[in-house]
């Protein structure tokens, strides 16, 4: 279901290029709720920023706010700089493609893909090159006179994905547009919206609750939670480096071990487990003394058969050999279970066996105070 | 296929069968024997019929033998044209507005809308014929359509309601987002979307005002006569066995339109809506 883009003509090329999107201070109130809360966000010219967050986080509220559907309490949306809050959603030329794709079911495909240069009044020779030149580059051109029903998910995408960019938007808007493809089909859709992306130079957001889907797409992630950004950075900054526990949580896989924060200097934190063994990590910005929370990802716990400095007493659990690697659950004293991933080089270790485990080699675990109210 | 039915499933079909052979008798018999009926060569009323004869067709398209009858039946479809376009451009513009309101709100003004769906029709009759005579209204077509378009408003409401409800909302952003205003919106995507609901609604108001006895028994009179009244003031005179005859016809043209319109909209499917 691989469909390479051709070049469009190198007009189309220039508009799209080079736009950027700013949003100053947005807050959006639902009566009692709030659903964006004093947000800011710069999206560079050309880049893909993802939205990620568990639902209700107001990732969609801060699509449909940029798209004009939803109007903010307060704050300002800029597109180039030129503040765009005034104005309806059908003058923001912002192209969106929807989460079940919203194609018009009463339309051929052709139609479908006019439909913005129609409403625009576009001349009709030109309405009827554009719209040839667009299905060529999602390479639909057989399917012109097609409904969408009679089209498969991908095609029914690549339909919408096309109408979106007819009306060359400044900024275009991927609202969940994966979720309703399976799973093979997903990722051939992320790398061609991507290539098609790269090419043309736009400027996108894509709202996510897929990490992987984030991941694999956007340049920088915006991770969402309670109508604020949690943090943002580019896929490797937030797995690397979570600011915060929710983050650490929703990026990636990671263990939570439970731990006495004893002291710090130097950029490094000398923590305690529960069983008394001490443990010195690197830590930016340590919290203060008292119950904390180490997280560690699943790579960067090794297993050893003996004692040393540093690791603690484990009991195996199960094991899942996934070819070259091993998945491993392995328990702690106090009942806390980890999960740990390590390459299948010898044999792999019984279940029920005692083993110790220890911070790989250039591990780096984060930490966190630990209130249990920030849990969520 | 060889399986064995069991004695649950035997007895569930055999039950389901009784009760479709009963409902077709009930349903379909009574047109059956008007039908019959209407062919026969005597001279009244009576089942099963005696001979076989168009003489009573014939009689009815007879202008000047049948003038009230054919007065009648201009009034019926003058009434049913007028009263059903108008609750199709009303029933139309209520269902797009309530779609709007949501809440509370939203479903008190549509039972409200409903309501006369489940009034009694003699009741409404008489409060219409008492309110327009205290307004010093003398009768007349216009108020026999007035009175029409309150019953028949809400088929259109509910056909057009469930055609509307059944819009993706997204399809109105989508088109907003490509640059459509709002009349560009609403000329190219809702209306072509419910459109079926749309006819189907006028087409159920067109039937039930041809159908209506309540509201027109009082509110027309000697010079307005609706064709069910005139058929009604035959029965009870004289047995006239052209009431048979007309009810063929009306039997045979609500056939056909159903057909058409069955056609066009899928109307038995949003009559379930």
């Amino acid at each position: 279901m691989l469909f390479r883009p051709t070049s469009p003509a190198p007009t189309a090329q220039a508009s799209l290029r080079g736009h950027t999107l700013d949003v100053l201070g947005l807050g959006v109130r639902y009566g009692a709720f709030t659903a964006l809360d004093d947000v800011d966000l710069s999206v560079r010219a050309g880049e893909v920023l993802a939205l990620l967050g568990p639902s209700g986080c107001g990732k969609t509220t801060l699509l449909r706010t940029v798209a004009g559907f939803v109007r903010q309490n307060a704050g300002r949306v800029l597109i180039d700089g030129t503040a765009i809050d005034d104005l309806p959603p059908n003058r923001r030329r912002v192209g969106i493609v929807f989460q079940n794709y919203a194609l018009f079911p009463h339309m051929s495909v052709a139609e479908n893909v006019a439909y913005g240069l129609k409403a625009r009044g576009e001349a009709k020779p030109r309405i009827a090159a554009r719209v040839a030149e667009l299905l060529e580059m999602v390479q639909l051109g057989p399917m012109r006179d097609r409904r969408p029903a009679q089209l498969s998910g991908g095609q029914q995408q690549r339909v919408a994905l096309a109408r979106a960019l007819a009306i060359e938007p400044s900024i275009l808007l991927l609202d969940e547009p994966f979720a309703a493809l399976d799973r093979s089909l997903r990722l051939d859709m992320q790398i061609e919206i991507k290539r098609l992306q790269r090419q043309l130079g736009l400027t996108a957001i894509l709202v996510t609750h897929d990490q992987d889907e984030a991941m694999s797409v956007a340049d920088r992630i915006a991770v969402m939670r309670r109508g604020r950004i949690e943090q943002l950075g580019t896929p490797v900054e937030l797995y690397d480096r979570p600011r915060t526990l929710f983050v650490a949580g929703f990026i990636g896989t990671t263990n939570r071990l439970p731990c006495l924060m004893e002291g710090a200097a130097e950029g490094m934190a000398a923590i305690r487990l529960p069983d008394g063994t001490a443990l010195r990590v690197p830590a930016e910005a340590p919290p203060p003394p008292g119950p904390a929370l180490l997280t560690v990802r699943p790579e960067q716990l090794v297993l050893r058969d003996e004692g040393a400095p540093g690791a603690f007493p484990v009991e195996l659990g199960l094991a899942l050999p996934l070819g070259g690697q091993v998945i491993r659950e392995a328990r702690l004293p106090d009942g806390t279970t980890l999960r740990l991933t390590e390459p299948r080089l010898g044999p792999i270790r019984d279940l029920g066996a005692r083993a110790f485990c220890a911070l790989a080699p250039g591990a780096r675990p984060a930490l966190f105070p630990n209130p249990l109210s920030e849990e969520d | 296929m060889a399986r064995r039915h069991t004695v649950g499933e035997l007895s569930y079909g055999l039950v389901i069968g009784t009760l479709a052979v009963f409902a077709l008798i009930i349903l379909v018999g009574p047109i059956l024997i008007v039908l019959a009926t209407s062919f026969t060569d005597s001279r009244s009323i009576r089942f099963p019929p005696q001979g076989f004869s168009f003489r009573w067709y014939e009689l009815l398209l007879d202008e000047v033998r049948s003038r009230q009858i054919h007065r009648a039946a201009g009034n019926t479809l003058h009434v049913a044209v007028m009263s059903a376009g108008l609750a199709t451009l009303l029933g139309t513009a209520a269902a797009l507005g309530l779609s709007r309101i949501a809440g509370r709100g939203g479903r008190l003004a549509d039972a409200f809308f409903l309501s006369p769906l489940v009034l009694p029709g003699l009741a409404f009759g008489l409060a219409a014929l008492m309110y327009f005579t205290l307004l010093g209204f003398r009768p007349s077509l216009e108020l026999i359509i007035a009175g029409h378009l309150v019953v028949v408003t809400p088929f259109v409401l509910r056909t057009v309601g469930a055609s509307l409800s059944q819009l993706d909302p997204s399809l109105l952003d989508a088109s907003r987002s490509l640059g459509a205003g709002p009349v560009h919106t609403f000329r190219r995507v809702t209306l072509p979307l419910i459109a079926p609901g749309i006819a189907a609604g006028g087409f159920l108001a067109f039937m039930a005002s041809v159908d209506n006895v309540p509201v027109s028994l009082f509110l027309s009179s000697a010079r307005t006569d609706m064709l069910p009244i005139r058929m009604w003031g035959m029965m009870e005179s004289t047995l006239d066995v052209r009431v048979a005859a007309v009810s063929g016809t009306l039997i045979l043209a609500a056939f056909l339109l159903m057909l058409v319109m069955e056609r066009l909209t899928g109307l038995t499917r949003r009559m379930r809506g």
